[in-house]
């Protein structure tokens, strides 16, 4: 890896928001394509924060610091990518369902996904079912359904099936989790995917729309 | 046998009549169950036991009674928003299940956020005595027959978060030790001030801990709970028992935290709780630690209570009884309050399984 990238991804891999600024920076001053540096450096850096959370060397803290130099960076980047035609790999819309607040893992999964190239619409907590599907009217080609609590879980089923009356179910991919769902849960109530933690929901999510 | 007789024999790791139980319920499923039992109430339940009467828990023939001191009694403190003794925010969120609706109370802003109001800030006084006139007469009552926990949970992570708000204090764990540290000492010492005042005016136990693990794994590392909690949890304990040597001490986090456990012992821990099965298999935990520590809770609050028949629920008490319970060590309880979504005859199947199951019998 050029030694420019490489300071980029040791940034993010350190959760060094200002280097990884600064890193973008002077890669792009060299001319250094953005995709080249969004598809090598900031990417490749969010699979290995993935990875090493798999691997139980990062736990949440390190993955949110790891995200919030990506984010950084990608802010920098941003204008040149749209000026290059960069386009994101996908879509996703995130949500805490109905009734349900707690938003970390919600939070987590969207800074993985956009570290995994994808453009994220974050509709925030208390999503009813009417506004993911505005949103899949808008043009998301996957939703990522969030809830902590099993008396909220239901609302899972209820946006899905809300999904299906509006005639929508073929066109989205549907991934869910949060801590009281399951695997089981996601195949009962006709959701395409579950994703445990949030580096394995940006992996479901590319293999999805794949 | 005494409530107290039995909680004290399995915490000496020996086999009482029957394993004791422990159940603590949303303010909601209280009136569901006290309707249910035809026992009026003379409050709104506090699930984490600040001020209750008691009345439900002496009914179902629970062996603990608990009394809390601390910021966890600022949950279902109202039923529209409020902001507590601390300055923490909270709204309250409506939800609907099917035996009727109910409201959880929910942290909605934290005074912490902004770093320019941390210098100033100035926590609530935990010595003053009106806050602790509820677990004296708790104690003055029922001591004799139950077995009396001073309940200081979210002792010093949560109340932390709840502060400064989750995402930035784990940035800061990361990014600003001395910070951290700082805003952590906040709760810390006042919970440690009012679980040693419980320790002298007489409770048997005190219930402390801190979520530190998440569904399938730890939510921070064990490096990083060795660097700011260990050294504090390690102090509590040793100042809790300096007191009062044969006092027991319990710790709470929900999730996995399997990793932190041999640590946990180190430092004295008498009990933990509360062993979700969904991220930990209690039998596994019996069988590497359970010479050592004993466990309270184990009864699944996310599948088998909510959405699982009387006969799961029944199945999976006599499951525990003979995989952890069956040479004491075990307190039997819900790994959560009880919500409003479950079932009234999965309830009482857990409670009757619990009281109707002599060890003798197993």
């Amino acid at each position: 890896m050029d030694e420019k990238m490489k300071a980029i991804y040791n940034a993010i891999l350190e959760g060094d928001m200002e280097s990884a600024v600064e890193s973008v920076r002077v890669a792009l001053d060299t001319g250094i394509a953005p995709g080249e540096i969004l598809n090598n450096a900031l990417i490749s850096a969010m699979e290995k924060v993935g990875q090493l959370f798999e691997d139980g060397e990062y736990f949440v803290p390190e993955m949110l610091v790891a995200a919030r130099a990506m984010k950084a960076g990608l802010e920098i980047l941003k204008p040149s990518l749209v000026d290059s035609g960069v386009e994101p790999v996908g879509k996703v819309v995130v949500g805490t369902v109905k009734g349900d607040l707690h938003d970390i893992g919600k939070n987590l999964v969207a800074m993985m996904l956009e570290g995994a190239g994808f453009e994220i619409v974050d509709l925030g907590t208390d999503v009813t079912p009417n506004q993911f599907i505005g949103a899949i009217r808008d043009g998301a080609e996957v939703i990522g359904l969030s809830a902590l609590l099993t008396t909220t879980m239901p609302a899972m089923r209820e946006t899905i099936k809300a999904i299906e009356e509006a005639g929508m179910r073929d066109q989205i991919k549907i991934i869910i989790g949060g801590a009281p769902v399951t695997a089981e849960y996601a195949k009962q109530i006709g959701a395409d995917g579950y994703a445990a933690d949030a580096s394995q929901a940006a992996i479901l999510a590319k293999k999805l729309i794949a | 046998m005494k409530p107290r007789e039995r909680v004290e024999m399995t915490l000496n790791h020996e086999r009482p009549d029957r394993c004791p139980m422990q159940i603590s319920f949303t303010p909601e499923f209280a009136e569901r169950l006290r309707a249910d039992m035809e026992i009026k109430g003379k409050q709104v339940h506090n699930p984490h036991g600040g001020g209750n009467t008691y009345e439900l828990e002496r009914a179902l023939e629970e062996d603990l009674l608990l009394t809390s001191v601390g910021w966890a009694n600022s949950y279902y403190m109202d039923d529209k928003p409020y902001t507590d003794e601390w300055g923490i925010g909270w709204t309250v969120h409506p939800y609907e299940t099917l035996f009727g609706k109910g409201h959880y109370t929910e942290i909605a802003s934290h005074p912490l956020a902004d770093d320019a109001a941390i210098s100033d800030y100035q926590a609530p006084d935990p010595h003053r005595p009106e806050l602790y006139a509820a677990s004296e007469q708790t104690i003055r009552d029922f001591k004799d027959e139950y077995w009396i926990v001073g309940v200081t949970v979210t002792t010093i992570f949560e109340t932390a978060w709840a502060l400064r708000g989750l995402e930035q204090m784990m940035l800061d764990m990361v990014t600003d030790p001395e910070l951290a540290n700082q805003l952590l000492d906040i709760p810390f010492k006042y919970h440690l001030t009012a679980a040693k005042k419980l320790v002298e005016m007489g409770v048997d136990m005190i219930w402390t801990g801190d979520d530190v693990g998440s569904q399938h794994k730890m939510m921070i590392s064990p490096r990083m709970w060795r660097k700011y909690f260990k050294p504090r949890m390690a102090t509590f304990i040793s100042e809790l028992k300096a007191i009062n040597p044969a006092v027991k001490v319990a710790y709470h986090s929900d999730g996995n935290v399997l990793p932190i456990i041999p640590e946990l012992i180190e430092i004295g821990l008498d009990v933990l709780n509360p062993i979700q099965p969904a991220s930990m298999d209690p039998a596994e935990v019996k069988k590497q630690f359970g010479d050592r520590l004993s466990f309270w809770g184990t009864i699944d609050e996310q599948k088998t209570l909510p959405f699982g028949t009387a006969r799961d629920v029944a199945n999976e008490v006599h499951q525990r009884l003979e995989t952890v319970g069956y040479d004491g060590g075990l307190i039997l309880a819900p790994t959560h309050h009880v919500q409003l979504d479950t079932p009234l005859e999965n309830f009482w199947a857990m409670v009757n399984t619990i009281t109707n199951t002599p060890y003798e019998k197993l």
